[in-house]
């Protein structure tokens, strides 16, 4: 990161994961900017693959951001989006990469108030951890 | 094919148009406020992690879903003026009273910040209510009085506020009415020895869910502090010889368990005391939410209405009860007290379901019924008897497909 | 083929413009690789503006489009009519929201909104590079037959609605029960088995001896509560005693029970377990008023462990009490008892007293919905989750009411939770409804956004078969993992967890997703 500009990665369901966050967009909610937001399908299509090549691209924190569970479109998904999260965090841990900046959150599409939360905790840790093994990123 | 009007946007109205659209019929929804979606704008999502089932995301994910239709009319901010008998059904003169903002709005806010009028002028959509666009209620606004004020619209970043937006009636010509007027909860103030009104740490289960549904916590009001013990009282007003409504309001002991539930999830610690008379929590095992209760150490369940709620000490609040058992009185100590309250039907008596035929029975619901079917009118939703928001669903999809029956047959 | 690219730059009427630099963007799309075409609109929902979209479209004979616009499903269905004029798959228009994402949550920082929006507009372009055409199929559906499970209130209301649409209708009920519905054919048979997807199902029923296959396009379970079953201490220590229904289709016809009446919530009030017991409250109510109302003199019981009377039963409780039905509430601490050795008394611990009472009974009368036996095979033949309390669970409460996880597969009445008499009905009218207009569709729509197997890298570890709620993969005749694309959702779960990496979704894939991540993490804001 350079001149507090925090790299943070958020995959997206596009169903209720998406829809919470525009409709914190349009309740006038101001997040920092620093988070990109990848769209996906389902929380449950997120490979452990994409958080650790996203880690490996320069970003210094991660969420997956899914339906709440019992209520995902595809029934499942954001329970195996969190099962993912949790198997990378195990693999962080083992190569010494702190496991807070891995996350898995859910949100409803009338959660307005959750969407700048997850962004600001994850902006938090980006900005507390700093780059991964402390040396520059690209 | 002949238009559908449906008078209201909540739950009811929006389940009943969008199964109309989808089936091919085109649909002409009117609704009062300035937003869809009804009593679920304000009710709160009440899971964190786990969903809980309360059926509000669907109601407003159907309101986003109307507003995307081509072929469902939205009328916001609208009253049906008459309804006359026509040779192919009814003939409708809606109004619709001007917003003064343009779809251009991006609801960032900056036009209520500036507003000079006490207690503002201009206003957020309601809740979660759809379009996120917001409006202007003239009556307060001072543009509109001698001076010509024109902050908002100075400060707009995207020019959308429109002082010159004018009302507009509209006519049209449809087969067949829904009548889905909702609810309106039960004022948490008429049982006046639950301090409701008068002490600031009571709230109502209506704003416990619309400070949840905006912040996403439920703090003290009195001194903003996240409180450690809670009090949830349920059958406010329902079942109340006082209050003129006897009846159960079915879905209080279900929003209710649930956003104790919640409440729990956002902070472990509390400690919360639910008061109850009977625990009839919808599609619910009985037993499921006393288990939970069970197993979370930190909750009661007290099977007794607290007669009283007074001022405690260090400015807690203290709630007098008899024991279940009625042979002892307790006083209790709470840092929050949540009284759930109950609903009671709106619209069951007005000019427009008169005029239409629709008329409160004893028990002040409106019931519908083949009569009015017959005719071409169906009364749809929570303004028919207590419902959730599932129940809701449900009849409204039902009714909608009566009406798109009643249609084939040549109205 | 070298790709073909169209950037339209959609201003939002004022929005866009009022925070990012339109000019910058458009001298970025114009310069990027692959870009033949870079379009600013006012408003890329508006009919005059999309259609000079189309113009351009067609004109610059592009293949793919970049739309930087607002949320996906706001403009959608019309932009992607639209592009498929012109001759663009519309699974080659990528939507980017610079709306939601970018210019409404940063207002204060113009710089870093600006920055975000070159970001995502080149992310979307090294995506979009990397997208193919695909191709949405249509197929017929072979027996368009809506098939209702069980002919209880709800089933019967299904049928009736689901025949109104104009579509086959069978009533499949496993009773010898006549039903009457005008329109429907009623089977007498009990589902065995069933394979297939949403649209074509393939049923196996069993009718008397024999057993049948039959074609169904969508399937309504409306098996209802178990009310015939009674098991449990009180049921076996009193061997005349009649469920609710029984009870009042006895009052009905005339009888005259032996008072005193108790109708107890469960035939095993010690049943430890959270079982889907609820009581029959309106039904008890009823009948327990009009009992009073034609034979005043029988004394009435009512003992229960939560008194349910939802919304204005309430109103029956108390035309109820007032008749002098006496109601006693009891805990799991004191359940009611009966000695079989002598079955004429039950002992019961009455919490609104604190003491025992020992009621003597005449006639015994259980009003419990417990969950219905068969749910268990149905839910197995259908593939649909059942809920830990033994009823069928509904799908995920975003998508409609009465309806499952799997497409076409609809469930209603008390075969998801005991209810009353009149939201059964409207459920069944709902999901007869619902199943109706599915099926009178003819064909199903599929294919597009799904996964696809590269049998190569396939182990066979069924762990996608396992995940997939779809039944979407299967073990194909090569012994490996096909998908079953008309039962594909598209969500991408079996992608995500196949430890071979075997499977691939269209249009995310990992390659796709990662490139555009890594797109953008270049950007400095």
């Amino acid at each position: 990161m350079a001149d507090g500009k925090p790299k943070v990665v958020g995959f997206c369901c596009e169903k209720h994961g998406m829809d919470s966050a525009v409709l914190a967009a349009r309740s006038g909610k101001q997040f920092d900017a620093s988070v990109r937001l990848v769209q996906v399908p389902c929380a449950g299509r997120v490979d452990g693959m994409h958080l650790l090549k996203a880690f490996e691209d320069g970003a210094e924190a991660v969420f997956v951001l899914g339906c709440l569970e019992k209520n995902c479109y595809y029934d499942t998904g954001s329970i195996e989006g969190r099962k993912r999260v949790n198997y990378v965090k195990l693999m962080l841990a083992e190569v010494g990469i702190e496991k807070e900046r891995l996350e898995m959150f859910n949100a409803a599409s009338t959660n307005a108030w959750a969407f700048p939360e997850i962004v600001s905790k994850m902006v938090d840790i980006a900005k507390k951890l700093g780059p991964i093994g402390g040396g520059g990123t690209q | 094919m002949k238009q559908v009007l449906v008078i209201g946007g909540g739950p009811a109205g929006l389940t009943a148009t969008k199964s109309l659209v989808d089936r091919g019929a085109e649909v002409v929804l009117v609704e009062k406020k300035e937003s869809l979606g009804g009593m679920a704008r304000e009710l709160t999502c009440k899971g964190l992690v786990e969903c809980r089932n309360c059926g509000v995301c669907f109601a407003i994910d159907r309101a986003n879903d109307v507003l995307r239709e081509r072929n469902a009319e939205v009328h916001l901010l609208s009253e049906v003026m008459s309804v006359q008998k026509s040779d192919h059904g009814y003939s409708v003169k809606i109004k619709t009273s001007p917003r003064y903002v343009t779809e251009d709005c991006i609801g960032c806010g900056k036009c209520v910040v500036e507003c000079p009028v006490e207690g503002k002028a201009i206003f957020p959509p309601t809740g979660n209510g759809q379009p996120r666009i917001h409006w202007i209620e003239r009556g307060k606004c001072l543009h509109f009085k001698k001076a010509k004020c024109e902050k908002c619209s100075s400060v707009c970043p995207t020019k959308a506020v429109d002082y010159e937006d004018r009302a507009r009636n509209v006519i049209r010509n449809v087969g067949a009415i829904i009548y889905a007027t909702g609810i309106d909860p039960i004022d948490a103030c008429e049982m006046s020895r639950l301090g409701c009104g008068v002490l600031d740490d009571v709230v109502s289960s209506v704003d416990a869910e619309r400070i949840l549904n905006e912040t996403g916590k439920l703090v003290r009001p009195s001194d903003g502090k996240a409180p450690k013990k809670i009090a949830v009282m349920q059958c406010v007003g329902s079942r109340s010889v006082k209050t003129g409504v006897e009846y159960c309001s079915k879905f209080c002991c279900k929003y209710a368990t649930k956003i104790s539930q919640l409440l729990l999830d956002i902070d472990p610690e509390i400690n919360l005391d639910f008061y109850f008379v009977d625990l009839r929590t919808l599609y619910e095992p009985q037993d499921e939410f006393k288990a939970w209760a069970k197993a979370k150490k930190t909750v009661k369940l007290i099977r007794t209405m607290p007669a009283v709620v007074s001022p405690g000490k260090d400015g807690k609040l203290l709630v007098r009860a008899a024991t279940e058992n009625d042979l002892e009185i307790t006083e209790t100590e709470y840092d929050l007290v949540i009284l759930s309250v109950g609903m009671r039907p709106a619209g069951a008596n007005s000019e427009l379901g008169k005029s239409l035929g629709i008329a409160a029975d004893q028990t002040g619901f409106a019931p519908g019924g083949p009569e009015l079917e017959g005719k071409g009118v169906f009364v749809c939703g929570a303004v028919t008897e207590p419902m959730d928001i599932e129940e809701t669903a449900s009849r409204a999809v039902a009714a909608a497909s009566k009406i798109y029956h009643m249609k084939e047959e040549g109205a | 083929m070298k790709a073909k690219i169209q950037v339209v730059l959609c201003k939002c009427c004022t929005e866009m413009p009022a925070l990012l630099n339109m000019e910058r963007l458009q001298r970025l799309a114009a310069e990027s690789n692959n870009v033949l075409s870079v379009l600013t609109v006012d408003a890329v929902c508006d009919g005059k503006d999309l259609a000079a979209v189309v113009t351009d479209a067609k004109d610059k004979e592009i293949d793919r489009a970049v739309v930087l616009a607002c949320h996906k499903k706001d403009i959608s269905p019309a932009l992607f009519k639209a592009y498929k004029r012109a001759g663009v798959n519309e699974f080659l228009v990528e939507l980017v929201n610079i709306r939601e994402e970018v210019v409404l949550p940063h207002t204060n920082m113009p710089e870093k909104a600006q920055a975000k929006a070159e970001a995502k507009l080149k992310g979307a372009l090294a995506r979009s590079v990397m997208l193919s055409p695909l191709e949405r199929q249509t197929e017929e559906m072979k027996t368009r037959n809506v098939v209702i499970i069980g002919a209880g209130v709800s089933g019967q209301a299904a049928a009736l609605e689901a025949s109104k649409t104009g579509v086959h209708t069978i009533l499949l009920e496993k009773t010898g029960k006549t039903i009457k519905a005008p329109g429907v054919i009623v089977t007498h048979g009990q589902l065995l088995g069933a394979s297939g997807y949403g649209g074509n199902y393939q049923l196996k029923i069993k009718a008397g001896e024999k057993v049948e296959e039959l074609g169904a396009a969508a399937v309504v379970i409306a098996t209802g509560g178990g009310w015939t079953t009674l098991k449990g201490s009180l049921a076996k220590a009193v061997r005349d005693a009649l469920p609710l229904y029984k009870f009042y289709e006895q009052m009905q016809a005339g009888s005259a029970p032996k008072s005193p009446v108790i109708i107890v919530d469960t035939p095993d009030p010690a049943g430890k377990t959270l079982k889907v017991q609820d009581y029959a409250w309106d039904d008890t109510l009823e009948t327990a008023i009009e009992l009073k109302k034609k034979l005043p003199e029988t004394q009435v019981f009512v003992v229960f462990q939560e008194m349910r009377a939802f919304g204005l039963s309430e109103l029956a409780y108390k035309e109820a009490a007032e008749l002098g039905v006496k109601f006693v509430r009891y805990d799991t601490a004191g359940t009611p008892k009966i000695d079989s050795k002598n079955p004429t008394t039950m002992s019961v611990k009455d919490l609104a007293q604190g003491e025992i009472l020992n009621i003597k009974f005449g006639t015994l009368v259980f009003a419990s919905i417990p969950p219905n036996q068969d749910n268990k095979a149905i839910a197995d033949a259908l593939r649909i989750p059942m809920s830990v309390d033994g009823a069928i669970r509904r799908g995920s409460i975003q998508r409609w009411p009465v309806s499952t996880p799997r497409p076409g597969i609809f469930v209603c009445g008390s075969a998801l939770f005991p209810k009353a008499k009149d939201v059964a009905e409207a459920e069944g009218m709902a999901a007869g409804a619902m199943a109706g207009e599915f099926v009178k569709r003819g064909r199903i729509e599929f294919g597009g956004i799904v996964a696809q197997v590269t049998q190569e890298k396939c182990s066979a570890c069924l762990t996608c078969i396992r995940t997939c709620p779809y039944e979407a993969p299967f073990i194909g005749t090569a012994s490996k993992a096909e998908i079953r694309v008309q039962a594909c959702q598209g969500c991408g779960m079996c992608v995500g967890i196949c430890p071979s990496k075997a499977i691939e979704l269209h249009n995310y894939t990992d390659d796709q997703i990662m490139e555009e991540t890594r797109v953008l993490l270049g950007g400095d804001f």
